[in-house]
């Protein structure tokens, strides 16, 4: 039970940090993205080849990821997004052209995992990382669970103090509230959008260090992932950052005792996305703004009709 | 004999293919839907016939199924196809059931899934369906009565009596003829006034909503009829590869049913015909390559790269694709007219 406890807030801490990133992408630049859950695998392998080729502690590679995953961020909205926004394409282009950008990362890491292999002579799938277990008054715990803890809320402090406290943040609101009337201000939104992308790729690869600790991993975890992200968002109530947060631990803890549930009932944990999938479809019954009802009344959000 | 028997091949898959781009063209194309479940809807006709035609087929020969259907499902299929040898009837039977139980189905399903998001806005429609279509695919690969699970299914051949070069050749034109049929039936709601209303949602959701449309129904109904078209091309895609397996329906068969729709042109009736021809013509062009290029990693995802770029390319550079839409003539004249000023327009009326 304590495993699951565990798995949980490590799961958990993974899920805040892609879904606040996502959620940033959807509330500036109104993208969709199906290709965030790469973004995660790319800070694993980014880490595992660093580990490979240098022989460093995955957590010694955190500062790398963070660097690789806002580059090929930024790379995709510079070079798939922008040109489409100006071409003045709608959301449901954005969604499908970030469907094909998920394959083109997806199989670029399984290409990029096969050289790999050849190269080092490591597995190029299903790995794992060592962990380092600390002892803390007598109890085992995995370095993993600090780890990810200290991240995540490291880097959520940040980007609120980068949101609130910081003149870039004043203009990242306010792009997030009315695009055109920030452009009449002189705020520079391509910026704040390119921004915005850096941000959320730089933190999902960050999270994405910590899977391997966990779980094998290869370079389709990230996908398989994408719905528990979305449906952290949509539990959040779409257009709300703290909601996405608080979703995210709500997804995260909901679906491993859901799975732990399973596996005491010798199910095959397999059926897990069924626990998403109804989070999500009475989310859209019940409530369609999700958790923010609980703090904000006004009508905001850009994924209102 | 061996092009023949390419063409064939090539033929049936093209049809199938048709159906899909067809059904993709109606969602995507015209009401601007992003229908992220297609891969789950062909799975569905194809599951029907995987966990149907055997166990039918034995019904009806009153052989007792022994053993674990994972297991046994693929000697099962050969023993009921030897026996269709003879009995023509007993392959036409298990051959039209799957579409009776799969196309009902798939229609009720494709509504009833994205009841939940039909009225908010499509992003949430895109992810309720891409999270249904991973739920299929994981039900199907875990719960191994169904189609065997990851060992997948054997299918029988309904056409067995025939013989054969003919049973192929059977095959191919019940699948072109459905295609066709499909397409057609396309073409026509496309170009009516049903067509137009679903264009004028894609367009414009609120003005339609202004003129009195039932937005949100007619969502339900059109993802109900693009449903029960994949479901047509689930069941011939199961004949036609005489086996089903859960790994073959995953997102990215979806992906390459809206790189056929935005390749062909969206919102243009003809772009599945286009569309589907020239992917499968890429598709067989990289097998070929395949075999002459020693590449030191597996092809296919290389393959899958190349078509997401070629995705994002065509978004950009071309985004009517290679026959785009053509606009409204009412637009044209009514922008010719107002060019002119008022006395021409009025002369232009009485003309």
């Amino acid at each position: 039970m304590l495993d699951v406890i565990i798995g949980a807030v490590v799961y958990s801490n993974f899920l805040a940090l892609l879904s606040i990133g996502l959620c940033l992408t959807i509330l500036t630049s109104r993208v969709s993205s199906f290709a965030h859950g790469d973004l995660a695998m790319v800070g694993v392998y980014t880490a595992y080849t660093l580990s490979a080729a240098l022989g460093l502690s995955p957590y010694l590679c955190l500062p790398a990821a963070f660097a690789v995953g806002g580059f090929v961020a930024l790379l995709s909205f510079a070079l798939v997004f922008e040109p489409l926004r100006r071409a003045g394409a709608g959301p449901v282009t954005l969604m499908v052209a970030s469907l094909a950008l998920d394959m083109v990362i997806r199989y670029s890491l399984h290409i990029y995992a096969d050289l790999l292999q050849r190269t080092f002579n490591v597995y190029g799938r299903d790995f794992m990382f060592n962990d380092a277990r600390l002892l803390v008054g007598g109890v085992s715990i995995p370095g993993a669970l600090i780890g990810s803890s200290l991240t995540a809320s490291v880097l959520l402090v940040m980007l609120y103090l980068l949101l609130y406290r910081t003149k870039l943040g004043v203009a990242m609101r306010a792009t997030i509230e009315n695009q055109q009337l920030a452009m009449v201000l002189g705020i520079n939104v391509r910026r704040v959008f390119a921004i915005s992308w850096f941000i959320s790729g730089a933190l999902a690869a960050t999270a994405g260090v910590f899977l391997p600790f966990r779980l094998l991993v290869n370079p389709d975890t990230g996908w398989s992932m994408l719905l528990s992200m979305f449906a952290s968002v949509i539990v959040g109530g779409v257009g709300s950052l703290l909601g996405s947060v608080l979703g995210a631990y709500l997804i995260g803890s909901s679906e491993l005792l859901f799975s732990y549930l399973l596996a005491s009932l010798g199910i095959s944990t397999a059926y897990r996305p069924l626990v998403v999938f109804a989070a999500i479809v009475a989310t859209l019954m019940l409530s369609p703004r999700g958790l923010s009802i609980l703090w904000s009344n006004g009508v905001k959000g850009s994924w209102r009709s | 004999m061996e092009i023949l028997s390419f063409l064939v091949s090539f033929g049936t898959l093209y049809s199938i293919y048709l159906i899909l781009a067809s059904s993709m063209e109606l969602e995507y194309g015209e009401l601007g839907l992003p229908s992220f479940a297609k891969a789950a809807f062909l799975a569905l006709g194809a599951f029907t016939v995987g966990a149907l035609s055997v166990r039918v087929g034995a019904l009806i020969l009153g052989l007792a199924l022994e053993g674990e259907f994972k297991l046994t499902s693929y000697f099962y299929a050969t023993l009921i196809t030897r026996q269709i040898a003879s009995h023509p009837l007993l392959g036409l039977v298990i051959f039209a059931l799957p579409f009776a139980v799969a196309v009902p189905l798939a229609a009720l399903l494709g509504a009833a899934v994205t009841y939940p998001a039909l009225r908010l806005r499509e992003d949430y429609l895109a992810i309720t369906l891409i999270a249904f279509s991973e739920i299929v695919r994981v039900l199907a690969r875990n719960y191994e009565p169904l189609v065997g699970g990851t060992f997948g299914a054997g299918v029988v051949n309904p056409f067995a009596w025939l013989g054969s070069p003919w049973r192929e050749l059977v095959l191919f034109l019940v699948s072109l003829a459905m295609g066709f049929g499909i397409w057609l039936l396309t073409f026509k709601i496309s170009t009516s006034p049903l067509g137009r209303i679903l264009r004028a949602i894609r367009d414009d959701e609120i003005a339609a909503k202004a003129y009195g449309l039932d937005v949100a129904k007619v969502r339900a109904w059109v993802l109900a009829v693009g449903s029960a078209m994949a479901a047509v091309a689930g069941v011939l895609y199961a004949f036609y590869m005489g086996a089903v397996n859960p790994d073959d329906f995953t997102v990215s068969r979806t992906f390459i049913v809206v790189l056929m729709v935005v390749l062909g042109g969206r919102g243009n009736p003809y772009s599945p015909l286009v569309g589907a021809g020239i992917y499968l013509l890429i598709d067989r062009a990289m097998i070929f390559v395949k075999h002459l290029l020693p590449i030191p990693f597996d092809v296919n995802y290389a393959s899958y790269v190349i078509l997401g770029a070629l995705l994002i390319v065509l978004l950009i550079k071309r985004p009517g694709g290679l026959v785009p839409e053509r606009p409204l003539l009412t637009v044209k004249e009514i922008v010719n007219i107002s060019e002119r000023g008022d006395e021409t327009l009025l002369f232009h009326k009485r003309e």
